[in-house]
């Protein structure tokens, strides 16, 4: 057990870019600088204090704060260090894009500064609740942060405000939100069974709810999981919830799809996974559902795919299809699987970032998105077309990069649970995700460039600040492929705090409640 | 301490399903506002009943008042302005009506069989716990109908607040202890949801000139 201690640090983490963002909205109209150095500031603050929480959380410190309504350990610590460092990434990315892309949209100079101090405080909001959403302990408060990420990202999908963007922006919050709202059932269900057993508001802390999960009666716990799953799963775009996805990915600006792909399903899913694995030792059905929705997921994905044209759309499918192998290592349920899982997804969040950034570049760079209007443009990019191959190809799983190691992680674990069908289904997609990407990153890098901009020099590379976010992103992928052993501890510890199909059944001595229940429906009838 | 009047829940809580079938059903935008407001109004009488058990529901009585009853009917009175006749939606008037009776009795069944599972109340309040957990359920499931089949998008939001209604109700029956800042978070962020979703729908009329879902077809696949 680790040794909790009371620390400010989980509340900085949520509160700089929370600050940031409210300070953005109130003096962001003064200066042009302004805002983005505060948006600077709060992401830098929010990392520097998540790689403090990891460093805690790896030595076996649960820093807590709010009376354990904050409780971080490594689980919570790699998530929020993963939120933060894209947050920063982004931002930095931001600078340049946004400037260029408002100023393009033709709208007056005022709406100009308006519109970048909304993109600003909107985004260091979404940041924080993310961050929040990943430090809480209290279920209820977890929905809560799950459903305050949705609402902060809603005019950030919409931001163009043109009629594909409005569209995208309407779906986006109608559905997540009715979506979400299954998810509250569940938290209520388990929250109010958890009450019952532990008495009081300790029913409401994730920590404690852990060592009475097996005291749930049964169709409690299947119920209370299936609306967990339902509804984290539609914020994670699992299919078939996943229909708000590619919308809002295609139509946002490139750095919030890059945060929405990189992280926000990664929060929705560990969000998922932090309330379903509660019941993985007592259930372990719970688990091989999960498993199918997964393998069916990364199908769906990739399937949906290969039918696009639009580079973003693309990109957009082939995340729903990576959400679906974390999913299928979650549902494993083995410490291998969770392992795997956990692997799979800080692997994703940086390669699908990366991925998202490098279309972003060329975007900004050609005006063009679509596949079938580009072409040959590694002569003009090099750099972006580099970058876009290492991501492409770690999404894929091809070694030397970090996806083939998780991939490769899910699949042992996969065999070893004896979990062959899904193993195979997954090797297939995974080839079907290689010819999809490598498809894209030929027709986009390569061959012929668009006549329009063969004799014209106004097609070049994009500027360092949008470069230098992809390059490190690279860097990542490409270091944690040759040596994965760098990210071992970190992902073990996260991957020990799961509770996992094989967990000895906790019990905590206070009158069988599920005898009681059973019997009480057994004379209700 | 005093004890909640079952009669008073139950009238309440039937009264919550008519207010819910004449939101959804009413083809003038404002009416269906206006029986939003009624619901709004019920559940702040049926939080008040529960608050003999737990002082703290008074909390949520005060954020219920503002937030139902003042806030979300204010902006969906400003968003129908001058759009108050609702697109003609999938299903007419009588199918509708058939199948809420259909959904009213067999969430009545399933809630009344397998309640007993979920609540932690004492005996006596166990049967307008259950009685209630069905109302919440058949006005969730009536929130998600409207969604699904009404082309307007505005109705479409009437349809998310009663789907939050159903949420909120059954909050209350089966964890009447719980804390006042789960509770305000919960009630604030409907608030917010509506009054954003209500502003891009705005821009969608500009844009679209229409604020028909059925004419929101720039994204396919």
């Amino acid at each position: 057990m680790p040794i909790e201690s009371t620390s400010i640090l989980p509340l900085l983490a949520v509160g700089i870019p929370g600050i940031a963002g409210t300070l953005i909205f109130a003096l962001g109209r003064f200066t042009v600088w302004l805002r983005e150095i505060l948006a600077l500031l709060g992401t830098l603050g929010a990392l520097v204090a998540s790689i403090l929480i990891g460093i805690h959380t790896v030595k076996g410190y649960a820093p807590t704060a709010v009376g354990r309504q904050f409780y971080a350990d490594p689980l919570s610590a790699l998530l929020v260090v993963l939120v933060s460092l894209i947050a920063l990434l982004a931002t930095v990315y931001s600078l340049k894009y946004m400037r260029h892309t408002v100023a393009d949209s033709g709208l007056p100079h005022t709406t100009t500064i308006g519109r970048l101090t909304a993109y600003y405080g909107w985004l260091m909001l979404f940041i924080s609740t993310m961050m929040w959403a990943c430090l809480s302990n209290n279920i209820i408060m977890l929905y809560v942060a799950v459903e305050a990420s949705t609402i902060t990202s809603g005019l950030l999908v919409a931001f163009y405000w043109d009629k594909r963007s409005l569209e995208a922006g309407y779906k986006y919050l109608m559905l997540l939100t009715v979506g979400i709202t299954f998810s509250l059932f569940g938290c209520v269900l388990v929250y109010a069974t958890g009450a019952n057993i532990l008495g009081g508001s300790r029913g409401l802390l994730l920590s404690e709810l852990k060592a009475v999960a097996s005291q749930f009666p049964t169709m409690t716990a299947i119920l209370a999981s299936a609306f967990l799953i339902v509804g984290f799963g539609t914020k994670a775009g699992v299919a078939p919830f996943h229909p708000w996805l590619p919308d809002a990915h295609a139509e946002a600006p490139t750095p919030v799809s890059a945060l929405l792909s990189g992280v926000m399903l990664k929060v929705a899913i560990y969000a998922m996974v932090r309330t379903i694995s509660l019941f993985y030792p007592s259930f372990p059905p719970i688990a091989t559902f999960a498993l199918a929705l997964g393998v069916f997921t990364l199908v769906i994905g990739d399937i949906m795919a290969v039918a696009q044209d639009d580079l973003k759309r693309m990109l957009a499918y082939s995340s729903v299809s990576q959400i679906g192998y974390v999913l299928m290592g979650f549902g494993i349920g083995t410490q291998l699987g969770i392992y795997a899982g956990l692997f799979h997804l800080a692997n994703h969040a940086l390669a699908k970032a990366l991925l998202f950034l490098a279309a972003g570049a060329v975007i900004y760079s050609s005006g063009l998105r679509r596949l079938s209007e580009l072409g040959g443009l590694a002569k003009r990019m090099p750099v972006t077309s580099f970058c876009f191959f290492v991501g492409a190809l770690a999404v894929a799983g091809v070694p030397p990069f970090n996806g083939f190691q998780s991939k490769l992680a899910l699949f042992v674990a996969g065999g070893n649970a004896g979990n062959w069908w899904a193993v195979v289904i997954g090797t297939g997609a995974s080839l079907v995700t290689l010819l999809v990407l490598l498809k894209a990153a030929k027709t986009v890098f390569w061959g012929q460039l668009p006549t329009a901009f063969e004799k014209t020099i106004a097609l070049k590379e994009a500027p360092l600040s949008v470069l230098i976010p992809m390059v490190l992103l690279s860097i990542l992928c490409i270091v944690i492929g040759v040596y994965p052993k760098a990210v071992y501890i970190p992902l073990k510890s996260a991957a020990s705090v799961v509770q996992t199909i094989s967990s000895p059944v906790t019990s905590v001595a206070s009158g069988d409640r599920a005898d009681v229940h059973m019997g009480a429906l057994e004379k209700h009838r | 301490m005093r004890d909640v009047s079952p009669e008073l829940i139950h009238t309440f809580s039937l009264l919550m399903i008519l207010t819910s079938f004449a939101a959804v059903e009413s083809r003038n935008l404002r009416h269906a506002t206006i029986a939003y407001l009624g619901q709004a109004l019920l559940i702040c009488a049926l939080l008040l009943a529960y608050s003999v058990l737990n002082k703290a529901l008074l909390y949520w009585v005060a954020t219920a008042l503002i937030t139902k009853v003042i806030l979300v009917p204010w902006f969906l009175w400003r968003s129908t302005t001058g759009a108050e006749q609702e697109t003609k939606p999938i299903i007419g008037f009588g199918l509708s009506a058939m199948l809420l009776v259909a959904l009213l009795a067999t969430m009545y069944r399933l809630t009344h069989a397998y309640a007993i599972l979920f609540v932690n109340t004492t005996e006596e309040l166990t049967s307008i716990a259950e009685l209630n957990l069905a109302i919440a359920f058949t006005v969730f499931v009536l929130g998600l109908y409207s969604i699904l089949t009404r082309r307007d998008a505005v109705k479409s939001v009437i349809g998310l607040c009663l789907l939050e209604n159903g949420v909120h109700l059954s909050l209350v029956s089966l964890a009447p202890t719980i804390k006042e800042t789960a509770l305000a978070g919960i009630a604030t962020e409907v608030v917010v949801t509506v009054y954003l979703l209500l502003y891009i729908i705005g821009g969608i009329r500009d844009r679209f000139g229409t604020a028909d879902t059925f004419k929101l077809s720039e994204l396919h696949w």
